[in-house]
């Protein structure tokens, strides 16, 4: 088994985890917002 | 189905099989069988959880979903990605860190033993009966829908796979999951191209979007609360963070998918993009949904689609009730084919009067019509009390069946094999690695050869898959079964997240105390269920934070040590 999962490795595109899960939450929101509006314009 | 769709059916898939057999080549290791020696890039990790979870059901029963209650069932991924967020942040690094086989293998280095085994007996009891109906879910309706031998399909749906499994184990899952996952996606995409493509000429996808959404089927968010409504925006976040967590942190079937990553790197890749793409995958499969609604306006739909059920009704002394009911639907769906093509026209022009009036018209008539079904469905119940009388996972299959060309028929009969594989495969790799680590391993055989562990993973993974088959031959009789499957689930999924949580963020709560927490808030979640307080969703929430506030209540009773 490799020993390189134990380092903590930095993420691809960004700095540091953080903005990846922001983006996740963020990106998640937005979802809502656009379902939403969806909702509002088809019914 | 013709022959060029049983040459697509059966190509299909040959080729996963001898693919996943292919995959399966070299010397095995336990290590290789169940971790895959923790090689996956991130974009295996991620179609492997995708194609794990993603069961024939996501595939039969969420279209169906949306064409009776419209797309607000996608509310329930939205605790999705938040919950990968957790999982990330917590879950993954000490899963990674302590080089586990098993999720429950952890709960022992932070408790003790007695609180790894009662994890994984729950583990083990839920998901080896869940699987099994599984199997059998998808199984009842493709023998219905084609008539083929329920307990063959049973087999063919359940047994096939294990081939690859057994030979080759997470490697060969995920490689698989991975080809299947392609082969998905391409007939899906093909499948709602097509029901756009056949419905009238003058009706695209902007104008089929507006219809449906007329008839109330694009409501994606609802924003109303009701302890008993399944599918809001509420429960969807709570509930559906609660359920996701545990699903995914404490499942297995999902922690022994990530645990082949290479790095914790490739893990958090493969999660957090589960979460970017999990909610607008399902919102794309419930949009089919919406638009089989649109096209069963323009095309006749039968009175109940679960059209074999329906002949064995016409051949009792309920027949000739049933055939005045047919008569009376097919009456209404002409008045709804004239109604629909108003409403399409008012909407093309824009004028709110005629758009309001065609909709009212419309809207009434097909509130006739399911008036008339929820009629032809108590008689159904009343003339075949053990059959079911719920039809929602035969919808988009009988579109399937009976509207798409050739070839692209047997595709789609594929696709609900390969689902199902793509999960029931996950399933019996994670049954056969909680069995032989967290049972065999520990209890029994400590010291053993690399190779006889190898044997014995092979062997448990085919004795879980006979083991499934068989639950699946005998769980046609239990009624709706996608329902029994989740609410097993949020039976034991509840009190497994809480005594994880309390794992890693209750440091001063001990084995003991969380223990019996556990023990109280599974019997605690049983008698909520049965008195029927909550819808089953709310289920994994209330155990989980039952476990947690027990734990801290017992822990100053018990000694200092538990």
């Amino acid at each position: 088994m490799q020993d390189n999962h134990l380092q903590e490795e930095k993420p691809p595109l960004f700095p540091s985890w953080n903005y990846w899960y922001i983006l996740v939450v963020a990106w998640l929101a937005l979802l809502i917002i656009l379902f939403y509006l969806f909702t509002k314009t088809f019914s | 189905m013709s022959s060029l769709d049983w040459i697509v059916l059966v190509a299909t898939l040959s080729v996963i099989i001898l693919y996943g057999v292919w995959k399966s080549r070299g010397k095995q290791s336990m290590e290789s069988y169940f971790l895959g020696n923790q090689s996956m890039p991130w974009y295996i990790v991620l179609l492997s959880i995708i194609g794990t979870q993603a069961s024939a059901i996501t595939f039969i029963s969420a279209p169906g979903q949306a064409y009776t209650d419209g797309m607000r069932f996608v509310q329930y991924y939205f605790g999705l990605p938040l919950a990968m967020v957790v999982l990330c942040i917590t879950f993954v690094p000490i899963f990674h860190k302590l080089k586990v086989y098993t999720a429950y293998e952890f709960l022992e280095q932070r408790f003790d033993l007695k609180t790894r085994t009662l994890t994984a007996a729950l583990f083990l009891v839920q998901r080896g009966l869940s699987t099994g109906i599984s199997i059998c879910a998808p199984s009842i309706i493709l023998s219905s829908l084609l008539g083929w031998n329920l307990y063959w399909t049973n087999l063919i749906m359940g047994g096939l796979l294990i081939i690859y499994t057994v030979a080759g184990g997470t490697r060969a899952v995920s490689y698989t999951q991975t080809l299947q996952l392609l082969v998905i996606f391409a007939g899906m995409f093909l499948a709602g191209w097509m029901v756009v493509h056949l419905l009238p000429e003058n009706i695209g996808m902007k104008e089929a979007l507006q219809v449906s959404g007329k008839m109330n089927k694009l409501n994606v968010i609802v924003t109303d609360f009701d302890w008993k409504d399944k599918y809001n925006i509420w429960s969807g976040i709570i509930g559906g963070f609660f359920l996701a967590l545990s699903y995914f942190g404490t499942d297995q079937s999902q922690v022994g998918r990530y645990l082949t990553a290479k790095s914790v790197k490739e893990s958090r890749l493969g999660l957090l993009i589960n979460g970017l793409v999990k909610v607008p995958m399902q919102f794309l499969i419930l949009l089919i949904g919406a638009l089989v609604f649109v096209f069963y306006l323009y095309f006749r739909a039968p009175l109940f689609f679960n059209e074999a059920q329906l002949a064995r009704i016409h051949k009792t002394e309920h027949g000739a009730a049933l055939s005045a009911l047919e008569n009376e639907f097919n009456s209404l769906s002409t008045t709804k084919q004239h109604q629909v093509k108003d409403l399409a026209a008012a909407l093309d022009k824009g004028e709110q009067t005629a758009i309001s009036t065609a909709q009212q018209a419309l809207q009434a008539t097909e509130d006739k019509a399911q008036h008339v079904r929820a009629e032809a469905i108590t008689l159904i119940k009343n003339a075949d009390p053990a059959g079911d009388a719920n039809d929602t996972n035969y919808i988009f299959l009988h579109f399937v069946v009976n509207s798409l060309p050739k070839g692209l028929v047997g595709l789609l009969i594929a696709i609900i094999f390969l689902a199902a594989w793509g999960s029931i495969a996950a399933a019996l790799n994670s049954l056969a690695s909680t069995t032989v680590v967290d049972v065999y391993k520990r209890l029994y055989k400590r010291e053993e050869s690399p190779e006889k562990y190898v044997r014995m993973s092979r062997m448990w993974t085919l004795i879980w898959g006979v083991f499934c088959i068989a639950v699946a031959q005998f769980a046609s009789g239990l009624g709706s079964l996608i329902e029994v499957v989740n609410v097993l689930g949020s039976w034991f999924y509840g009190t497994t997240l809480g005594i994880f949580l309390v794992a890693f963020y209750l440091k001063r709560v001990g084995g003991t105390a969380t223990f019996t927490a556990a023990i109280i808030a599974q019997v605690v979640v049983l008698i909520l269920f049965w008195m029927e307080v909550v819808s089953f969703l709310w289920l994994n929430a209330i155990g989980c934070m039952l476990v947690l506030a027990l734990a801290l209540v017992l822990q100053p009773f018990m000694k200092k040590t538990a």
